[in-house]
């Protein structure tokens, strides 16, 4: 089915529904495994199935509008689970699941947060995770009225066959689905999407980037993020492309595997973060790429973090050898707000670049360059059917072409608000355009994506919130408590930054200092940030803003030149 | 029990002077293994000890005790 085909006064479940009808030995999903052949979803299968796990949840008490969220480990039964819920017209919402590289604080704030404001009414889990998800979703304040395990009760290929069940009555403006935003901070902000914002998304996105029977797409994104979830899941799926998933999991521990996936299974596109693109150029070994092909890629699509230029040209040096193309290495602008993509760059092309003038944009100016300090910027390219975007001031008010400015984004696929959050959803919405809060430019009608406005600093594809670590690290005892800046430094090797603090306090230097040091490293890994650099000031060494204020970027300029930060 | 070796290994592709690493310890308990060091560290491992493992070995493992068995099987 061509993205044309889409029919955005329908139901996500109707389009899946057709190809299960119109083509039931086709195949949706390949969910890969290291350890065990893959498990290969074909329509017909998965829709029967996904009908039998919604007349269980039916059997369960799940009803129309009620949000269930998923708890489940990289399982081959998730994909029907997840379409069943969307058969009765409930809301899934996938959510990270306790694993050994995440701190088990950092899952228990999320989970706590998201019970007491996301609205959640049920968990579907597996039993394996019942002792750990258990008494923090029916922990004090929650919404969570029960916990269900699905896969356990109703474990994978249960009886074959059965039919392909009818959705639910609803309209199109109705919610589909609810995911959260990324951050290091406990209350994620929860973005309902309508069934009309994610087929409108998949119609002109489709559209944009040619998506077409023939693709296939490769993927080791986590699903409880907006690129994993919409770029890599809805979109191929409503427009009935194969998914290959990896597990994001056993993906960071063996980068290869997707280029493994990729070879053998012939996949056209795949999307990654920036830091991806090193890490597979820096951290794959020679002996692990024999008869691999990358010839079949059509598009490798980067996203989520500002794009680096360094990082396209270290992937296809590394990977030209294996039949990689230039022109495929695109790239897009996106967030979940806007449902995912406002901009991309056209199929067959690789994104372009601009080199301007380094201080001049850091005055808010773009200044064409060839001198030796220009900075490469890459675009993220157009914007897509339906979307529009402003380059404004801190006021919102336009800018000139040429100048730097928050972008602003006007979208037929904006989301509806943040669930219960209506004081987040008016910061960032009005009149019908959504404040990003990300720095860029345009320049000859390409878009470009250079930092952002407030001090966000994204680690590897993460948003960490230098807000949330500066309160962390406040309450440790040792340090001053509302002494402390955070600040993001650029990390070239990995293609991303890290994060780097500043904190005052008494301690003595020597052991005092030392265990100090940790309780900062601690604190910082229990909200799964990584603090790269520390460094325990004297009191009264952080500049203050002629507010009263901690300066991050003052302070982050000190620490470059007395520290050597950088 | 882990040995001497890997946490010399591990501390310092971490770049940290001392840490408490038990067989239970999983990267999470760890600063600075994160997604982006733990192949650097897993490769830190393979270099130090002369070994190599396989994508499935290391895919597999969810604790420093099952990476120190690991890397005696190898050695043995």
């Amino acid at each position: 089915m061509s993205p044309h085909d889409i029919d955005s006064n329908g139901l996500v479940w109707d389009c899946w529904r057709r190809h299960a009808e119109q083509d039931p030995e086709r195949e949706a999903i390949v969910h890969v495994s290291v350890d065990r052949p893959a498990r290969r979803w074909c329509w017909g299968p998965l829709m029967q199935a996904a009908s039998r796990y919604a007349e269980w949840l039916d059997g369960r008490g799940v009803r129309p509008g009620e949000v269930c969220a998923l708890i489940v480990r990289h399982h081959e039964d998730f994909y029907p689970l997840y379409m069943g819920v969307s058969a009765l017209g409930a809301l899934p919402a996938v959510l990270a699941y306790p694993n050994p590289r995440l701190h088990p604080d950092k899952f228990r704030q999320g989970l706590e947060g998201m019970a007491r404001r996301s609205g959640l009414d049920h968990v579907l889990t597996e039993r394996g995770l019942s002792e750990v998800v258990a008494p923090l979703a029916a922990g004090a304040g929650s919404t969570i009225r029960d916990i269900l395990f699905p896969l356990d009760e109703l474990p994978a290929g249960g009886p074959a066959g059965g039919g392909v069940r009818a959705h639910a009555p609803a309209s199109p403006d109705e919610p589909c689905l609810l995911q959260h935003s990324s951050g290091t901070t406990g209350l994620q902000k929860p973005v309902m999407l309508s069934h009309r914002a994610v087929l409108e998304h998949a119609r002109r996105y489709g559209d944009a980037i040619g998506l077409a029977g023939s693709d296939r797409v490769a993927t080791w994104l986590p699903l409880y993020h907006d690129m994993g979830l919409i770029a890599a899941f809805y979109l191929p799926l409503v427009c009935g492309v194969p998914i290959v998933q990896l597990s994001p999991l056993e993906w960071v521990s063996a980068p290869v595997m997707l280029l493994r996936a990729i070879s053998e299974e012939r996949a056209t596109l795949s999307w990654l973060p920036n830091f991806a693109y090193n890490l597979l150029a820096d951290r794959v070994r020679d002996e692990d790429l024999l008869g691999l092909r990358l010839d079949s890629l059509r598009m490798l699509v980067n996203c989520s973090e500002p794009v680096r230029a360094e990082s396209h040209d270290r992937f296809f040096r590394r990977y030209a050898p294996l039949g990689l193309r230039r022109e495929a290495l695109g790239a897009c602008y996106a967030m979940a707000e806007t449902t995912f993509a406002v901009t991309q760059t056209p199929p067959g092309e690789e994104a372009r670049r601009v080199f301007v003038d380094r201080a001049e944009l850091a005055r808010g100016r773009v200044a064409p360059s060839a001198g030796e300090s220009a900075r490469a910027c890459v675009s993220s390219g157009r914007p897509i059917d339906g979307c529009a975007l402003r380059v404004v001031d801190e006021g919102r008010r336009d800018l000139p072409e040429g100048s730097v400015g928050e972008l602003a984004i006007a979208s037929v696929s904006l989301f509806d608000g943040y669930r219960n959050y209506p004081e987040k959803t008016a910061e960032v919405r009005a009149d019908g355009w959504y404040y990003s809060g990300d720095l860029g430019f345009v320049h000859e009608g390409e878009w470009y994506v250079v930092g952002r406005q407030k001090d966000l600093v994204i680690v590897a594809g993460n948003n960490v919130f230098p807000e949330d670590v500066e309160d962390a690290l406040g309450r440790v005892p040792g340090v001053i408590p509302g002494r402390v800046v955070a600040f993001g430094l650029d990390d070239a090797r990995n293609g991303t930054e890290v994060l780097a603090v500043v904190a005052e306090t008494e301690a003595a230097p020597g052991p005092e200092q030392r265990a100090l040091r940790v309780a900062v490293l601690q604190a910082g890994m229990a909200m799964d940030a990584t603090i790269a650099r520390v460094y325990l000031a004297p009191p009264r060494w952080l500049i203050k803003s002629s507010s009263g204020k901690l300066a991050r970027a003052a302070n982050a300029e000190r620490a470059a030149r007395e520290l050597g930060f950088k | 029990m882990i040995s001497e070796k890997l946490r010399k290994v591990i501390l310092a592709e971490l770049e940290l002077d001392d840490w408490d690493l038990q067989d239970d310890t999983t990267a999470g308990m760890v600063p600075g293994w994160d997604s982006l060091s733990h192949v650097r560290i897993i490769s830190a491992v393979e270099d130090a000890f002369g070994v190599r493992f396989k994508t499935a070995e290391i895919v597999r493992l969810q604790s420093l005790g099952e990476l120190q068995a690991l890397v005696e099987r190898k050695t043995a």
